[in-house]
């Protein structure tokens, strides 16, 4: 069975202003099985952004190989990037007419993800007229549909404080076993990762460091004691695999060189 | 209801300032209200109130049309952001009453002149709205967009023109703003009717009766446009907007 995501030798480095350039990946390989959850986990500038948005397709800029198979690609940013002068369900209704989603399917396909998330009641609300979280999940509810075979993550939890985010996982665990879509999730937060993933690729300086399969069974528990004695040793890991300081690290001044160009490549995405 | 009682102060202010100079000089609110009714009864107002909308909405039409586009270029494009921006800030500067001579000199005297020197008044002020505007577009949710293979028609249309937009708007009622007083200007120099003209008539036979009437029909008149026509429309548009309280 050809892999979901098929990545190998994948380089990319971006050009500073002084005309060095700096390594993001390194000689990335990577393989994902369809259905499966992956979480890559890493601290900030690490490449993991630049990674998610070479398999996004949004970054064509690179060397080696990114192949995704398995059908569209759903995105979950950090920020919900609602259309603020679109209401939920308008928002809704852009990702789907934009993927070309058949109109006789709309409906159906947004009371489901709609009922998932709780948002039933709130199809005719502005973005700015709900919480952080709700927004947020507005937009998982925008990913899921657009019926992505991929679902791509990027520390999409990492801005809503901790009892809401809490529940968006365990409500995106609950959806992922429903639909076994294939997740790809960026985080800098190993406790989360252990709680979602099926493996946890450590990624620092571009690079993975070291792979983990969480060995905790399905269906888990948020408060389990198995994910904080795993959380503990992937934590440990880090600290074996990496110079860097264990996770949650202190983004090195790199890191806002790395922002800086990320906004660049917006930049030039746009024209 | 405070509005309206700042209006009923500022006349009652009107009424006794009026008090210190004799009526011909400076009258007062009731003397310039009667004068305006006179007006308005004799039918002297329609054609030059009409002529100076219609100037003030062809200047305004072009001035966006000759704004705009460069607004969104300077936004989008460093080079051409570089190489304008000086010259939309000398466009800026040069006074309305040389654009309005150089205007009439070269085009003669006529309502196309005349429109023309209005609009290249206002122009600099409307590209420097939209400049603003487009440099503040939010990429990431052409990003967003992207994802979800929205075309680039789609972009344009679904995301980008929707930020835009609300800057157009500003940068219409700014320009508005700024047209009203050089179409005054321009009549009193180059056409022979509309409000300025008869402001300067008014004011070469000293009748400040009538000048002060005028110029109370032409703030009236913006007013009602601005409170019946721009602020509903804008209200309209801007709905899903959250409403700020400072």
């Amino acid at each position: 069975m050809t892999p979901a995501i098929d990545v190998a030798s994948l380089r990319k480095s971006f050009k500073g202003r002084d005309g060095t350039s700096r390594a993001v990946l390194k000689n990335l390989d990577l393989q994902v099985a369809a259905g499966e959850f992956l979480c890559i986990l890493g601290p900030s500038g690490c490449g993991k952004s630049t990674l998610l948005n070479v398999l996004a397709g949004l970054d064509k800029v690179y060397e080696g190989r990114a192949a995704v198979n398995g059908g569209r690609i759903g995105y979950l940013f950090q920020e919900p990037r609602l259309l603020p002068w679109l209401t939920a369900e308008g928002n809704l209704d852009f990702a789907l007419s934009s993927c070309r989603v058949p109109p006789a399917r709309w409906s159906e396909l947004k009371t489901r993800y709609l009922a998932m998330t709780g948002l039933s009641d709130y199809r005719d609300y502005y973005p700015h007229q709900i919480s952080g979280g709700m927004a947020q999940r507005l937009a998982l509810v925008r990913a899921l549909c657009v019926e992505p075979g991929i679902l791509l993550m990027d520390e999409p939890f990492s801005g809503l404080d901790e009892i809401t985010a809490r529940r968006i996982r365990s409500d995106l665990l609950t959806i992922w076993e429903e639909t076994r879509k294939t997740i790809v999730f960026v985080t800098h937060n190993a406790y989360e990762a252990c709680f979602l993933a099926d493996r946890i690729l450590v990624m620092s300086g571009g690079a993975f460091q070291k792979q983990l399969r969480v060995p905790v069974p399905r269906p888990r528990s948020y408060d389990d004691p198995a994910i904080f004695e795993f959380s503990r040793d992937v934590i440990k890991a880090f600290g074996d695999g990496t110079s860097e300081p264990a996770a949650p690290a202190v983004p090195a001044t790199g890191a806002k060189l790395i922002d800086d160009l990320d906004r660049h490549t917006a930049a030039r995405m746009n024209t | 209801m405070l509005k309206l009682m700042s209006f009923v102060v500022a006349v009652i202010v009107w009424g006794l300032l009026s008090l210190t100079l004799p009526p011909e000089i400076f009258p007062g609110p009731y003397e310039t209200a009667r004068a305006l009714w006179g007006e308005i009864a004799a039918g002297h107002v329609g054609t030059d109130l009409s002529m100076t909308m219609l100037r003030v909405v062809g200047g305004l039409i072009l001035a966006l049309i000759l704004g705009v586009p460069v607004g969104v270029i300077m936004g989008l494009n460093r080079r051409a952001e570089a190489v304008l921006d000086i010259w939309v800030m000398i466009g800026l500067t040069i006074p309305s009453l040389c654009y309005a001579i150089m205007a009439f000199m070269w085009f003669g005297l006529n309502e196309t002149a005349a429109i023309i020197a209005i609009a290249v008044t206002a122009a600099p002020s409307i590209t420097i709205n939209i400049w603003e505007g487009v440099k503040n577009v939010d990429t990431k949710l052409v990003a967003m967009a992207r994802i979800y293979e929205a075309s680039r028609p789609a972009i344009i249309r679904r995301v980008l023109l929707p930020q835009i937009f609300p800057y157009v708007m500003a940068s219409a009622r700014f320009g508005l703003g700024i047209i009203w007083k050089i179409t005054v200007l321009v009549e009193l120099i180059g056409r022979p009717n509309g409000v300025g003209f008869k402001l300067f008539y008014w004011y070469q036979l000293a009748d400040m009766r009538q000048v002060l009437a005028w110029t109370l029909l032409f703030t009236i008149i913006m007013l009602l446009i601005e409170l019946l026509i721009l602020k509903p429309i804008e209200r309209h548009i801007f709905a899903w907007r959250p409403q700020v309280a400072v």
